[in-house]
This record gives structure tokens, sequence and C-alpha cells, in this order.
């Protein structure tokens, strides 16, 4: 892919642990160059302490406020101040938090959306990290050799290099220039932070963009003998049809791709292509259901586990062995050719139908497959203090909840685990918090948001709310926000005159009940063409396009590209003038749109790349950022390249709340113990008032002013 | 186009395009000029991921439906 990696070396995966050696050495080197302390100044304080809870809105949070709901978020702000945060455009957590942990905008960190394209090959992927096995072939002294043995007889392969894990955001971190001045830091699941980067006398967790040990997003699985119809197609899970056979359900856990096998080997001896799904490594297990009582045994791996109907089980650990070896020294040999993941069962139901859901499966905190903290040591050692914790970034299952695999029941029960985790996290680090910065991460106001926002007094109207079902989840978002009231009367507890506290957002929140189909409105107004006989329906990540008679597409939630000549890879538009009245054109026509049921504008403002981004990377960005209104966002479809049949469609998943839209519509939060000086702060002032606070100075780069 | 039993036809003017820019790049032959493109474009298609794994690895994300 064409997007410029992530600061310093690839992190190598930490299956062989030759490939690793070398990679300490490297990293030692790194270290010892960057090791000496420059000069600072006087420091205002001696703790930093920074809750960044994702999603936390300015007109709700200053709402329950004066309704005395949040009686500590209404204490920190009597004692310095409170104010909106402006937000990124697009205003997606990835970017936003981007802009806060470097005080670069996108031009500079180069993260534009969730989803960024490759010019080249013209399909989606995550803009955050990127797992890669090991490459089939290496070179030495520039000859061509295989980067693997093969074992005789069979079609397993013994890796010689491990994969490479990749953070895709550019940008010093602001705790990194901490640490060079000799600032202790400990930053707890921020995200874009995977594999985070190792920082002088710094602790990390990685957070969002962490993925499951199937190195996706999070994909859960459930096991059921009445599956839902559609269920083949049900994304960021798969569902098993089981049958229960005389109390008895016999089935498979996934876990990572297997690399440890010849593929193309199986398939020339064969003829068959080994599907996607089949290259990955599993371990059986068996469910033995009661036959009166709603409950169950798991047996996996050598554990067996009991299961209470509508409970989580604990964490269980599972070991996947990507090479067959005999018992005796799989032990041994487990650390070279094993992966062990981490999961938790629910039994949902046991008669009449049957239903087993599990998590994704975790890299496991206590044996990380991937390098999920830095220090390696961090994970354990906080694992051992606290319990095993999600590792996934963004845990809630949003997507079981759409899918119903989830009830809002199972969802808030879920999302509750998350909460319990972040706050064990934070209590942890927050007793043993003597001096330095101290960030921790909260993502359960966003991902409920998200997912219950339909079940809030006054959606009664959107087109997800569904009477009688969701009417009773009226108070859980507010009930979340009052759960982190109690966070930051916490965290108040740990404040004196020399601890400075800041509560912040990333973005706002909004409705979300129209879906605005872009590629569609590109096809209807001449911009987008598809190739003869092709159904606009059966187009999928772009693929049926007619390239040579397209000029703009759309990807991504917020992102408008210009099929540039020269730079994509069947473009037409030229650089330069051309391409600018093009722009200009399509923003005028875009920003005249009307929805037809309520006359409402669905897209508020098109902002140009010239007008919001500067910096080396900014040309890597979408050429516009669509600025969606309240209540409007982009169709899942249009996102991932499809085409469906109407540019504007009622939104009726679950995910009823967003705010993918115009940033000025959706203002994130600041609240801290010192008084605020600028009128308008911004997300990317934040990396720079932190510096400034412990007396360091600010890197010239950075495009914010500090705000204390 | 070049031995080893296989041949590629192409048009005059595109071989006449690869005789200027393999001039250009240095290149000692036209042979070792095409050798070499086709063996960079491979290599970056041998390394691409299937689209089923894209896809995969992206319907994790809420945001999409």
């Amino acid at each position: 892919m064409s997007v410029p990696r992530g600061e310093g070396s690839p992190h190598r995966s930490r299956r062989i642990p030759i490939a690793l050696l070398a990679l300490a050495a490297l990293v030692a080197l790194a270290g010892t160059a960057e090791a000496q302390t420059s000069a600072r100044g006087a420091a205002r304080f001696d703790r930093v302490i920074v809750l960044g809870i994702d999603g936390v809105d300015y007109r709700l949070l200053r709402q329950w406020i004066d309704d005395g709901r949040l009686p500590n978020f209404r204490r920190l702000a009597g004692l310095g101040d409170f104010k909106p945060l402006q937000t990124s455009m697009p205003p997606q957590s990835p970017v936003a938090w981007s802009n806060f942990i470097t005080g670069l905008d996108s031009g500079g960190h180069g993260i534009f959306d969730f989803i960024h394209r490759d010019p080249r090959t013209l399909l989606p992927f995550s803009s955050m990290s990127e797992v890669k096995p090991p490459a089939q072939t290496t070179k030495f002294l520039g000859i061509k050799l295989p980067n693997h043995i093969r074992l005789p007889g069979s079609d397993h392969l013994l890796p010689l290099a491990g994969g490479t894990t990749e953070n895709l955001r550019q940008g010093k971190p602001f705790w990194k220039t901490l640490g060079e001045h000799g600032v202790p830091t400990v930053i707890q699941r921020a995200p874009v932070n995977f594999p985070p980067l190792e920082t002088e006398r710094g602790r990390a967790l990685s957070g969002m963009g962490t993925p499951d040990v199937q190195g996706t997003l999070g994909t859960y699985a459930y096991y059921t003998d009445a599956p839902p119809p559609g269920y083949e197609s049900f994304s960021g899970g798969k569902i098993f049809p089981v049958d229960v056979y005389d109390g008895k359900v016999e089935a498979r856990l996934f876990g990572p791709p297997n690399d440890f096998i010849d593929y193309d080997r199986i398939q020339r001896r064969t003829g068959v292509r080994v599907a996607y799904q089949d290259r990955k490594a599993s371990v059986p297990f068996t469910v033995y259901v009661d036959a009166e009582n709603p409950v169950a045994k798991v047996v996996i791996d050598g554990k067996e586990i009991l299961l209470e109907q509508g409970v989580f089980s604990p964490w269980v650990e599972v070991n996947f062995h990507l090479l067959p070896t005999p018992g005796f020294i799989r032990w041994a040999w487990h650390d070279l050719v094993g992966v062990t993941g981490m999961v938790r069962f629910y039994l949902k139901e046991t008669h009449p139908d049957f239903g087993l859901y599990v998590t994704p499966v975790q890299i496991s905190p206590m044996h990380p497959a991937l390098p999920i903290s830095s220090p390696d040591e961090y994970a354990p050692d906080l694992a051992e203090a606290i319990g095993p914790f999600y590792t996934q970034g963004l845990p809630e299952d949003t997507k079981a909840l759409d899918r119903d695999v989830f009830t809002n029941d199972d969802f808030m029960k879920q999302a509750g685990l998350v909460v319990d985790d972040e706050n064990r996290m934070a209590q942890y680090e927050l007793e043993r918090f003597r001096s330095g910065f101290l960030f921790l991460y909260f993502s359960v106001i966003d991902q409920i948001g998200h997912a219950m926002w339909r079940t809030m007094r006054g959606q009664e109207t959107h087109p997800a709310h569904r009477s009688g079902i969701d009417d009773p989840y009226a108070d859980v978002y507010v009930g979340i926000y009052e759960e982190l009231d109690g966070m930051v009367g916490r965290a108040l507890e740990h404040v004196d005159d020399r601890t400075c506290l800041i509560v912040m957002s990333d973005h706002g929140f909004s409705s979300w009940r129209r879906a605005f189909d872009l590629n569609r409105w590109l096809l209807d107004n001449g911009y987008l063409a598809l190739k003869p006989g092709t159904a606009p329906s059966s187009v999928s990540y772009l693929q049926g396009v007619d390239w040579n008679n397209t000029r703009l597409y759309a990807i991504g939630i917020n992102g408008l590209y210009v099929n540039q000549l020269g730079r994509e890879r069947y473009g037409i538009v030229p650089p330069g003038p051309q391409k600018a009245d093009l722009l200009r054109e399509v923003a005028s026509k875009l920003e005249a749109e009307v929805d037809p049921t309520n006359g409402e504008r669905p897209i508020l403002k098109v902002f140009l790349n010239s007008e919001i981004y500067s910096g080396p990377l900014a040309a890597q960005g979408p050429d516009a950022q669509v600025g969606y209104n309240r209540g409007y966002r982009a169709s899942d479809e249009s996102a991932v390249g499809e085409v469906t049949d109407a540019v504007l469609s009622d939104n009726r998943r679950r995910w009823s709340g967003d705010h993918c839209q115009d940033y000025r519509e959706v203002p994130g939060v600041i609240l801290a113990n010192l008084p605020i000086r600028t009128r308008e702060p911004a997300l990317t002032d934040m990396a720079p008032s932190i510096l400034t606070l412990f007396g360091v100075p600010v890197p010239e780069v950075m495009k914010g002013t500090p705000i204390f | 186009m070049f031995g080893g039993g296989h041949k590629v036809k192409v048009s005059d003017e595109l071989y006449e395009r690869i005789v200027k820019y393999a001039k250009l790049a240095g290149y000692s032959s036209v042979e070792e000029f095409v050798l070499h493109a086709l063996e960079k474009q491979l290599a970056q298609l041998e390394e691409a991921q299937s689209d089923e794994e894209i896809k995969e690895k992206l319907k994790g994300l809420g945001y999409l439906g």
C-alpha cells in the first residue's frame, strides 16, 4: 500500500524469536540515540492526568450537568473551566485522537478516515494499523530465497521470519517528547497506538486499532441450531449452525490464519483453492447442554467451563497450534509455532433453541501474540495485577447487537464488562501514579451512544426505534454518563495543587436517522459510471465501476476522491485547474441537495482537502471531506464502495447515533481544574498545552497553541 | 519479443516507448527493462491481500452494517 508507515521500524510478530532478537537489537540502538534528556523549563505541575472519554457531547454534557445528574463533572468545571473542544474534520475517532496525539492535522499524521483506499488497487483498508503475514520470499545478497523451510512429506512450512505489525499513523506522539525530557508517562489504551511506540520512562497499552487474534477489528462467533435468515452475510461475526445431539454440541473455535501451511501446494495437488475461512487455525470444543436447566458445560483445550444462561463466563485462554506437534513437546514449541488467544462464552439460550455466543478471540494480555504494550511486560503485569481484560480496540460488540444475536439486554451486559475493565485499569494506575503524565481512555460513552441512541427519550420517531422493546432502555445513555461521572469523582480524589486534571472527548454526538449514498448520488449525477450491464446493487468494493468514464468516487465514511490521472490506477482527471473546477462544481451541487421527506439539507459543507489540511501527507487523503448535517451520515454501502438503489434512505440499524458529520456540529468537550485562556480550544492544541504544563518546549511542527 | 521460448507481441508505439525509457532509465537492454518491470508488477500483485481477507478485516468496524 502506498500509505507511509508508522514511526520507527515495523514491529515484528512474536512467533519467531530470531526475528524478535534482531528487532530488539534495533530498538535498543534507536533507544540509545534518543536517550539524552533535552532542556526543560519550569513545570507548572508535577502530575497531569487526562481522562480521554470518547464521544462526550458538549450539548448533552451541558444539559445533564445543568439537570444536576453529573455532580463530579460540575465540580471539575467549577474548579477551572468547561468548554466545547473543536474536533477534527472528519470527526472520526482515529482522525480526532491522532490530532490530539501529534498536535498535527491529517496532513501531518496521515489518518483521514477509518477507511483509506489504495489508489493502485482501489481497494479499501483499515487506516489505523496493519498486521501482515510473513513474506513468501526473502532476499539474501540479492538472491531471492524462500522464506520458509518445508517440512518433508507434508503441506506444512516453518517460516523463517515473523509477520509485521505496523501503526499507520505518522507524527510523533507528544508523550514521546515528554519522555525525552525526563517526564514519566503512562498511556492506557490510546487510540491509533497499536503497536505502542516505545517511550523513555513510559508504559503504554494499545487501544482502538488493536485487532483480535484473527487480525480483524473484531469477529464474534455464534453457535446455534436455529440460525437466523441471511446469516451467511452477517458482518463482524460468524454464525455457525450446529446440531444438539444427545445433549451435546461439537464445534470449532477459529483463530488466526495459519501461515504455516503451503496453500498453493494444496491447490496444485487437489485443484481446489483453500478458502480464506478454511485457512484459519481452530480448536475443537464440546458443549454439554443440561436436559432440564438453562446451564451447560464447555470443554475446550483441556479446560472445563460451567455456563449459566445469560451470564458471561470468565476469560478462558485457548492455544491455537499452527503445526502438528506431539503433546509432550507442545509446551516447548508453543511460543514458536502457536498463538494464545482468550475468549468469554455467553450461553444465550438452551431450550428450545440452542445459542452460544463467543467473544472475538482476544490477544491474551498474559501471553500476547502481538505487541500490545510497551514495554512488552506491561500487559502481562497489568493482567496479573487486575485480572484479564479485553485487548481488542472498541470491544463493545455492536455488531452482534446489529444482527439481533444480542438483545439490548445482552449488549448492555457485555458493554458492562468493558466498563468494568476500564474502571479497574484506571483505578490501578491512579493509585500508583506519583509523577508525570497519565492518560486513561474510556470507550463506552461512544459505543453505547452509537448502539443505544434510538432508545433515548425523545428518539421515539427514530427509524430504528422499536416501541415497547426500546422504551425500557430510555435512561441507559444518561446512565453511562453518570457512570463516568463516578470516574471523574475518583480522579478528583487524586488532585492536589500540583496535579492538573483534564477531562476531554474527541468529538460529540448526534442522531443518525437518514443515510446518504454518496456513490449513488455520483452515479445519478454523471460523475461515476458503471461497466455496461452492471447493476448498481452488484457493485462491491468499487468493483464494477467503469473507470474510463468515472471522475469521482466515494470511499470511507466522509471521503470523496477524484479519479486522478497518474494517481489512481485508471485515473482520467488531470490534476490542476480541471480537478479544482470539478471539486468546486460537485461541492456546490452536494451542498444544495435537499431531503424531500423533511426539507433538510443532508450536507452542510463539502470541505476541500486544501482548506482543511496542511503538511506533507495531505495529498494522500481524500480530495474532499463531506460534512453531513446532524441526523445524516454516509450510508454503510457507500463507505465501502457499494451502490444502492436510492440516494437517501432511513437508517434502521441498531447503530442509530453517529458523529461522522460536519465537525462544527459535533464538538467534543474539555474540562480542567484550571482556566482555559483561548476562546475556541481545539484537539490540536492539546499536545502543545500538555507539553507546556511540564515546561517542555513545543516542537515547531505542531499546529496548535497552548490553551492554559 | 525475447528469448526462452516465450514471445509477447507489443505494438510499435509501445515498443518505441519501451526503448526510449529503457535508455533513459539506464538499463543495459530493452529485455532487462521489460523483465524488471514485469517482476516489479508481479511482486506487487503477489503481495496484495485477497479481497476476501480485506473485506473480513473491515467488517468488524461497527460503523459499517
